[in-house]
């Protein structure tokens, strides 16, 4: 169980740093996924129906 | 904004209260859905409607099958996860989601540039076929990763009495959610439009990441690693599974497991062809019988929940759910010759409820035996045998018919007729395989709380 008076927590979500920078890392890696797959979806639409000409 | 607003569960609560296992058994619904669409809508869309090769369209089933063995490391390094959140399931989730997600975001379009549609034919062909196998195993490798690390937190968060009730809970969702999206998607596929297969895929992915999420807000208790003993060095895979096989008669387990799901799954795919070409039945109408090997299979989950909440030995059920396959498949193989209706449906009724019984009773004898620092690894190694076995079947039942069939060369039945009689052969050896485990267990009536409350029961 989380310690409630640890003096490294901050606010206003009352993580630590250490917390925040590991939550941090899990929406820095589900962007990075989100942009590729965004980019292999959009290089599979313009093979199906080519906007640029 | 505080604590309030953050997916943490910072009070460990010693009984889990039903609203919140339902919350956490959504990740199942998710699950069924993609196995649906998967192996079921996918399967049928891509050859039917689009006219993929069927090889090919095999292929792109099989892929997320081939990931069901490393569910066990999975497992394994959900075990030793180090977080300063003090997280070990809740990140395997939340990646397993996110792969999923992402799988299905270029899915359909894999699949049509796959199919060679609108202009995608002046591309080369491999560009289709890699990125519908990537899009296949993502969603595929997701999918094995949420269920091994849900499977897990469920067994984190409750008592050994309640196990029971938590893996008929955990079954009946899975059953839900794959009848509720089989319904779905048949529905918004009626009438094939590209537009609608994109629509279909997306929806299922924004779906799949909602049911997520939700199912895992506020769920596991934090244990932070600077609170845990620092351990000189973690266990290898490898040293934490050849402890894990030394367990009593670990090995013995997990061949009971593939046998039995093995006999039972090969079942489910040849049903509605033999019920349309041996029993001579409406097409339409065959879909019927596997609601009706559902609904068996919703009565022998909660049939099973029961007797091992009142203290039935876990091995005794699960064989007796092998033993109940034997006169469903007799019957079944019977009823063509009779030509007697009622005797097929009762069988079938027969062997949803079974095998229901007996994929209850190996998944809660996991859930029992599984220690503390083992939990992951152990429903891994169950979820491995289990899912690869399932898949196996499912693949093979098919091949098994034709290849009977021409061996065999006489009449339409022949080819089932065969495969059933090998399932019959399965179940006896399961049978046999689990009879030392039964006699070693010494009667102890009660263990499981008899006095437990029935309201949990699912």
């Amino acid at each position: 169980m989380a310690d409630f008076d640890d003096p490294d927590r901050v606010w206003p979500t009352g993580l630590t740093l250490k917390e925040s920078i590991e939550l941090h890392k899990y929406l820095i890696d589900g962007a990075r996924l989100f942009f590729l797959s965004s980019v292999v979806a959009h290089a599979l639409v313009a093979a199906f129906t080519p906007w640029l000409g | 904004m505080g604590p309030r607003w953050l997916p943490f569960a910072d009070v460990a609560t010693p009984d889990l209260p039903l609203s919140r296992l339902l919350r956490l058994s959504l990740f199942q619904i998710s699950v069924g859905m993609t196995m649906v669409l998967l192996v079921g809508t996918l399967n049928r869309v891509m050859i039917v409607e689009l006219g993929v090769a069927t090889s090919l369209v095999a292929l792109m089933i099989a892929l997320p099958i081939v990931f069901a063995p490393f569910r066990a490391i999975i497992g394994f390094s959900s075990d030793h996860h180090r977080s300063e959140l003090g997280w070990r399931r809740v990140p395997f989730i939340w990646k397993g989601t996110m792969w999923q997600f992402c799988g299905y975001a270029f899915m359909p379009f894999a699949i049509l540039v796959l199919a060679g549609k609108g202009e995608s034919h002046r591309i080369p062909e491999w560009i289709g076929v890699v990125s519908a196998a990537v899009a296949f195993l993502a969603v595929g490798a997701g999918m094995h990763t949420v269920q091994t690390a849900g499977l897990a937190l469920a067994t984190d968060l409750t008592p050994k009495e309640a196990h029971p009730k938590v893996v008929g809970l955990m079954y009946v969702t899975l059953l839900i959610g794959m009848m509720g999206s089989a319904l779905l998607f048949g529905i918004a596929l009626e009438d094939y439009i590209h537009a609608r297969l994109v629509g279909v895929i997306q929806g299922t992915a924004l779906a799949t990441l909602t049911l997520n999420v939700i199912a895992m807000w506020k769920q596991e208790t934090r244990r932070p690693a600077r609170h845990q003993p620092k351990r000189e060095r973690e266990p290898s895979f490898r040293e934490s599974w050849a402890a894990f096989l030394e367990g009593d008669h670990a090995r013995r387990r997990l061949v009971i497991v593939g046998l039995g799901t093995l006999a039972f799954g090969l079942s489910e795919v040849i049903l509605e062809p033999f019920g349309g070409q041996v029993m001579g039945m409406e097409v339409s109408s065959t879909t019927k019988l596997t609601a009706l090997l559902a609904f068996g299979g919703l009565c022998g989950f909660g049939y099973a929940s029961r007797i091992l909440r009142r203290g039935s030995d876990v091995q005794r059920v699960t064989q007796l759910g092998a033993v109940l396959g034997i006169p469903g498949f007799v019957m079944v193989l019977a009823s063509p010759v009779t030509g007697l209706m009622p005797l097929f449906l009762v069988g079938n009724f027969l062997v949803g409820f079974g095998g229901a019984i007996f994929g209850h009773a190996t998944l809660t004898d996991t859930m029992n035996r599984a220690p503390d620092d083992q939990v992951g690894l152990a429903l891994g190694a169950w979820g491995a045998v289990q899912a690869t076995a399932a898949g196996t079947a499912m693949a093979l039942s098919g091949i098994l018919r034709d290849l009977f069939d021409e061996v065999l060369g006489s009449g339409t039945a022949a080819g089932y007729n065969a495969v059933y009689v090998l399932e019959l052969v399965l179940l006896v050896a399961t049978i046999v395989i689990t009879a030392p485990l039964v006699r070693s267990a010494a009667p102890r009536p009660g263990v499981y709380g008899g006095g437990a409350p029935e309201g949990g029961r699912a």
